[in-house]
């Protein structure tokens, strides 16, 4: 069931925590982080609940918050994988982005203006009719290739990233860019206060006295090639998409199946695609929200199907970026191998006994080719990649 | 494509606003046309009504007890209807539901739950946000109902690519069967019409004339705004238990320069829906071909092309195509086939355009086993052999 790795040959990102993967992994390793109510929108809410804006970039007018941060990743990957137009004209290929907001046709100020009976300015939605994120990407570089914007909310930048490596394997395309991107707003901070599952203060993803989780916004793009386009340009890959699962837990639209079975399944097929064991595993980016319902389901799985292995999230830096978060773990992921480096789990202190194991609590190293990935998601789905030291 | 099995079309659940099913769909397609109903729009200077095709999904009753239906909105009651339908269609036990693969495509996703959690905080406060509005317009609620109403554990995956989720989503329900990942994926297309989207029209398109749609009519405006849901349950060739016909590829791309991706021979089924622009980018890239358009029957929606594939499915089952409806192809330079006539091919595509030079390409091939005795006896009397698979 082992299928062919596919080099990753580079990487970007954009979150609270750096305008690029470089200033992120550094800010990460500091252990700096910056939770604070937000500033970009305001609310009525009695107790502001803080969250992770993103750092200030070139954000053009034309485009929806989300595509551009999904653009501003991509050419930060792009140029690290050495790619110019030219090349790129030269090859198939293909854009895949996770998203949650970058899809929506919704926006406030113009549903505000129908909802009182005016005749609302057209201009944001003709903005998000031009904005879905993976045609922002393929029109800016001029791609050629299959064109895919997956909605699975929380595991969509997960699930973009190993779609697309299933791409280049079955020859849809030599190359692709691939991951996620979401931005803050009222609707997803005023939906997920209305569940109940943030945090009114800093997260803590793990803890005994976790209350919910943080939101976050932001981007992370990977460029994925064929071995048979490395070879052309005799260039190396950065590391290796080894594998990916995902299953669905068929038991709700908001709370994670208690047993963890979907998750258990997306580990076993990641771990399975990837042809390596458990026992090897260096390290797992879990998805810690911070949630009680997500951090007990998820350390349960941990215990059971990788015990004693390292594990950690990164969600206490950038908070919780929805369609983001698989692609920007991700690339952390592949970043602290290249390093031999974890950072600690920001926010968690106090161990909690129900959960029974506990994240790393400082910056740690690692040994080991192999990490996994977590995300689980909104109605049910679980994803998992499996990345590989080069 | 990494597997070498061909994938087949084993069962089909429509529902739109020529019916229920894939009888109310032969019907329609047979001539007996349902004229439009009507939406309700709000508008600055006071309600009007304008021409859609609107779907009825009491028939979802006979599938989800009434109970479970009264916290599930009008977009993911479409998606559990036409879902349930494709599965009795094919007749697959509920006792294969566990490792089901899910894929819905959708345009604009649960347009109907995002506006009505935006009227909650807008009309009575940030504190007052409707959680179970909120839970209901996460894009992939409409998956997350199906896989938990079929206790479907297989991975789970919606896409929002506008006009193109249909071709795009295809694309990966066929990897995931390549790759062996699961039996089965149902598939599905599906958007609703909801007030937002109704406003959305009236103001950005022209009104159409009180007539059925023309497609190609380029000069002017005839689009009818739809919803509904087309669902197709996929399965490998090795496991087909009967069918359609073989899902032989999907493909999403930009159009090169010169040319255009349009397989010869074949019957191409164009995804033209009565939009002035569209209409003409089709008749530029469908001149001079043996084309046909069956649009004017469930009007014009981003899940349309499901129902292209649909039909088409429909075709090389019984052999014979079906009149495209109306004056869709007055004047029009293609070889447009009368109802009736012997399909003529092995191949028929499906094509669908977006703007900035996108397309979607779906093809369909005959499949031994499941195609009509009066196609296999007319490729026989003109010489066709069977094409090969991608």
């Amino acid at each position: 069931m082992s299928v062919a790795p596919i080099p990753i040959t580079g990487m970007g990102c954009i979150c609270a925590a750096g305008r690029n993967l470089s200033d992120s992994m550094e800010a990460l390793l500091r252990g700096e982080r910056h939770p604070a109510p937000p500033v970009r929108f305001a609310s009525d809410h009695p107790v502001p609940h803080p969250v992770f804006e993103a750092v200030d970039f070139e954000e053009p007018p034309d485009l929806l918050r989300t595509s551009a941060f999904a653009l501003h990743a991509a050419r930060e990957a792009v140029a690290d994988a050495g790619l110019d137009r030219k090349i790129l004209g030269s090859l198939r290929v293909g854009v895949c982005v996770g998203t949650t907001v970058g899809a929506v046709i919704s926006e406030e100020t113009f549903c505000r203006g129908y909802l009182a009976g005016g005749v609302p300015d057209m201009a944001p939605i003709h903005r998000i009719l031009r904005s879905n994120p993976a045609d922002v990407i393929a029109r800016a570089f001029d791609l050629s290739g299959p064109r895919q914007t997956v909605v699975t909310a929380c595991s969509s930048g997960t699930d973009a990233v190993g779609i697309a490596g299933s791409w280049i394997r079955a020859g849809l395309c030599d190359a692709a860019i691939a991951g996620g991107a979401d931005e803050l707003g009222r609707i997803t901070y005023n939906g997920f206060i209305s569940l109940m599952i943030t945090d009114d203060s800093p997260c803590k993803p793990f803890d005994k006295h976790r209350k919910g989780l943080n939101l976050g916004e932001g981007a992370a793009m990977l460029v994925l090639a064929s071995e048979r386009v490395l070879r052309r340009r005799g260039t190396r890959a950065r590391s290796f998409l080894l594998g990916y699962g995902s299953a669905g837990d068929a038991y709700h639209l908001t709370a994670p199946r208690p047993d963890g079975a979907g998750l258990r399944s997306a580990i076993s097929e990641a771990l399975a695609t990837s042809g390596v064991s458990s026992a090897s595993v260096a390290f797992v980016n879990a998805h810690g929200t911070g949630t009680p319902d997500n951090d007990r389901v998820e350390s349960r799985v941990l215990h059971d199907m990788l015990p004693g292995i390292p594990f950690l999230s990164t969600k206490g830096y950038t908070g919780h970026t929805l369609g983001a978060a698989g692609a920007i773990e991700a690339v952390f992921t592949a970043a602290c191998l290249e390093m031999g480096k974890i950072p600690a789990n920001a926010g968690f202190e106090t161990p909690d006994p129900e959960i029974g194991i506990n994240p790393v609590m400082e910056a740690t190293t690692v040994s080991g080719t192999v990490a996994l990935s977590e995300s689980l998601a909104f109605g049910g789905n679980n994803s998992v990649v499996a990345l590989g030291k080069a | 494509m990494s597997g070498t099995e061909r994938i087949v079309i084993e069962g089909i659940g429509v529902v739109g606003g020529f019916g229920c099913g894939i009888s109310d769909l032969s019907r329609a397609l047979n001539g007996s046309v349902a004229p439009p109903g009507t939406l309700n729009v709000s508008t600055g200077s006071g309600p009007i009504e304008i021409p859609a095709f609107r779907a009825d999904t009491s028939p979802l009753k006979e599938f989800v007890p009434a109970r479970t239906l009264r916290r599930i909105d009008h977009f993911s009651r479409l998606a559990l209807l036409g879902g349930n339908l494709a599965l009795a269609d094919a007749g697959l036990a509920e006792t294969e539901h566990h490792r089901l693969g899910v894929i819905i495509a959708s345009g604009y996703g649960a347009s109907g739950a995002t506006y009505a959690f935006l009227r909650s905080f807008i009309n009575d406060g940030d504190i007052c946000a409707s959680p179970t509005y909120f839970a209901n317009s996460v894009h992939n609620s409409a998956a997350a109902h199906i896989s938990i109403q079929l206790g479907s554990m297989g991975p789970n995956l919606t896409v929002t690519h506008f006009h193109l989720s249909v071709p795009s989503a295809l694309a990966t329900a066929r990897l995931w069967l390549a790759e062996e990942r699961v039996q089965r994926v149902l598939f599905g297309a599906v958007d609703e019409l909801s007030d937002l989207i109704g406003y959305i029209r009236y103001r950005t398109r022209d009104a159409a004339p009180d007539a059925p749609m023309t497609p190609l009519r380029t000069e002017m405006e005839t689009s009818i705004p739809a919803e509904g849901a087309a669902f197709l349950l996929l399965t490998r060739e090795s496991a087909a238990r009967g069918g359609y016909c073989a899902l032989d590829a999907s493909t999403t791309g930009s159009l090169p320069i010169s040319g255009h991706p349009i397989p010869e021979p074949g019957l191409l089924v164009l995804g033209a829906d009565g939009c002035r622009e569209s209409g003409r980018r089709y008749a530029a890239v469908a001149q001079n071909s043996r084309i046909a358009c069956y649009t004017p029957l469930y009007g014009s929606m981003p899940a349309g092309p499901a129902f292209d594939v649909a039909a088409g499915a429909l075709i090389l089952k019984g052999g014979r195509v079906f009149p495209s409806p109306g004056d869709a192809f007055r004047d029009f330079p293609a070889t447009v086939p009368v109802g009736g006539e012997p399909v003529g091919t092995d191949r028929i595509s499906c094509l669908t355009l977006a703007g900035d030079g996108a397309y979607g390409l779906t093809t369909l091939g005959n499949f031994p086993g499941t195609t009509g005795e009066c196609a296999k006896e007319e490729r026989i009397a003109a010489g066709v052999s069977r094409m090969d698979p991608e």
